[in-house]
């Protein structure tokens, strides 16, 4: 049953190859899926591309639903998850931030990973200013920490706080999904193709 | 629109839906009850007053006492160290980081061995390990470590060699022989609960 | 078979098949390790450590690096350290295999190399920025946290994706005629 880590099934050296192995497969998949080029990640707000949106929501979608089946099937302990905790306040503006750097640098920090590595030079601008970017978070850390912790809701999942259940909710999530898939398809074919 | 995507849209919904459909599903937490049986027959449950003394003493880290009976019984006597869980309690939330430490062995006690036992019982079905039982309760521990007796001058080497640790014992604990010898006794440090955590820490992941 | 050949470059993977995969790959991390994807966690590491080798003594005493700071333990020695190398030996692989590895800067043509340069120096300092105080980016915690249904990773996604769509408007000059 997993995860396997936190059974101790699986020992610290091993743990550290197969880190090796799940990040390959993570920057293969991102470059394979054009996440390495600026202009197509970007194509996703101005309706030219919308591969970026199409491949996080069918990864999330198929990510939820396999590990609720996995966990009622008994094959994954679903409780002992790490469950990404929620400070609203810090998540809606650090969101925000992040989308600002998202709109004005053209990548986010996984995908400027994967066009530093194909050689593209504002990946590694970007990777570098990343660098920059949280050197100075650390040296301002000490003024911003109250709002660091504000709105502290613990380890709280998004169907717990609309009180319905997971099964429920990734149900309505698969049917907006949908629906975005569709929108998306819809509106690139009325935007002016941009070649790149 | 093309079928293959028509297709993926239905396989989403479809197995999203399936979820909303499936039956609840029993609390598999619990240990199946063949396995539970084997367990409750093994010995290696039970331990000594005589062990538990000795690592008390020792100051073994890796044992942590839990009194089950009242908490005015365990206000008139406890054993040091030990912490109190009252049996109606003993299943509420709170306790499940002291009674589920990594490594530590969590010894149950009450007067006899009954409501230990039941004590027992309820925690181990959660699946807890490293749980025992102080075979005898206090009123074994009483007539063993607090207030010994020495064995008819007939009885083996080995029974003499443990009232001499019996005695040993009982002045460490403050029994029948501490005010005998210069009592110089000390207290035992309250155990350090190291409270396992829910969620593993993995901060700042991304 | 000519077109493809000349096109390779620009011959992705269908989306959905991306997504699928990587929905896997998601379910295959939290199978193993209990916990999602990450990609700032690595750079973070790298940024503790180069800090501590550089003025020796700060890292510990600074509060937010003391936080992961631990003594016997090299920050460097961290699994998310690892998945990151990981990930560029990967997008290198799929990079090569494609033909796309050449070391050049990507713009829309009607803007400069060096402005495009300026343009991600700048989204990388918010977003190293961001993604500290969110406690995660894209992937740590909008991907990797909806994965088991986070509402902090939903809040973060909504936050980058929404505000990236309002202010597109503003920024559009940088991307399309």
């Amino acid at each position: 049953m997993g995860p396997l880590t936190y059974f101790g099934e699986i020992s610290t050296e091993w743990n550290y190859v197969i880190a090796i192995f799940i990040g390959m497969a993570f920057g293969y998949i991102m470059e394979a899926s054009g996440f390495s080029s600026s202009r197509k990640l970007i194509g996703v707000f101005y309706g030219y591309d919308f591969a970026v949106i199409r491949v996080f929501i069918t990864a999330t979608l198929v990510a939820i639903i396999g590990l609720l089946y996995m966990g009622y099937f008994g094959w994954i302990d679903y409780s002992v998850l790490f469950v990404h905790p929620t400070f609203i306040f810090s998540a809606t503006i650090g969101g925000i931030i992040m989308g600002f750097g998202f709109i004005i640098g053209g990548f986010c920090p996984g995908t400027s990973l994967c066009a530093l590595a194909i050689g593209k030079l504002d990946g590694w601008v970007f990777t570098i200013a990343l660098f920059i970017g949280i050197f100075i978070y650390s040296l301002v850390f000490p003024l911003i920490k109250p709002y660091y912790n504000m709105g502290d809701m613990g380890h709280i999942t998004i169907s717990e706080y609309l009180n319905m259940s997971n099964a429920w909710f990734t149900f309505w999530f698969a049917i907006i999904a949908v629906a975005i898939f569709y929108v998306t398809s819809v509106i690139r074919k009325k935007v002016k193709e941009v070649r790149y | 629109m093309s079928k293959r995507y028509i297709l993926l849209a239905v396989v989403f919904i479809g197995s999203a839906f399936g979820l909303v459909v499936l039956p609840d599903k029993h609390d598999t937490k619990q240990i199946p009850a063949e396995k539970f049986l084997i367990e409750i027959y093994n010995p290696a449950r039970f331990l000594s007053t005589h062990q538990i003394a000795k690592r008390l003493i020792e100051r073994d880290p890796s044992i942590f006492l839990v009194d089950v009976r009242t908490p005015s019984e365990f206000e008139e006597y406890s054993i040091p160290g030990a912490f109190n869980i009252p049996l109606e309690h003993i299943l509420d939330e709170e306790w499940v980081d002291y009674l589920s430490q990594d490594g530590v062995d969590v010894v149950l006690y009450s007067n006899g061995n009954i409501y230990a036992d039941q004590a027992w019982m309820l925690i181990a079905q959660q699946g807890i390990k490293n749980l025992y039982i102080m075979k005898g309760g206090v009123n074994q521990w009483f007539s063993t470590i607090i207030q010994p007796v020495e064995p008819p001058e007939t009885a083996s080497s080995e029974a003499f060699d443990l009232y001499a640790f019996e005695k040993a014992a009982s002045i460490y604990f403050g029994g029948s022989f501490a005010n005998i010898e210069s009592a110089t006794t000390t207290p035992i440090k309250k155990t350090v609960v190291v409270r396992k955590k829910k969620k593993k820490a993995a901060e700042g992941g991304c | 078979m000519d077109f493809w050949k000349e096109n390779k470059t620009h011959i992705y993977w269908n989306p959905y098949f991306g997504g699928f995969m990587l929905g896997l790959l998601l379910i295959a991390t939290f199978y193993i390790t209990g916990r999602g994807l990450g990609a700032t966690g690595g750079t973070k590491s790298a940024v503790i450590t180069t800090v501590d080798k550089v003025a020796p003594g700060y890292a510990k005493e600074s509060s937010y690096y003391s936080k992961y700071y631990d003594e016997e333990k090299n920050p460097m020695n961290n699994w998310l350290v690892f998945e990151t190398i990981g990930m560029i030996a990967g997008a290198f692989l799929s990079g090569a295999l494609s033909g796309r590895v050449k070391f050049r800067v990507q713009h829309p043509p009607h803007i400069s190399s060096n402005k495009r340069l300026i343009y991600a120096s700048i989204g990388g300092l918010l977003f190293g920025f961001g993604s500290q105080f969110a406690r995660g980016c894209t992937s740590g915690a909008a991907l990797s946290g909806s994965a088991v249904l986070s509402l902090g990773g939903f809040i973060t996604m909504a936050g980058i994706f929404g505000t990236a769509y309002i202010v597109a408007y503003f920024f559009r000059k940088m991307w399309i005629n």
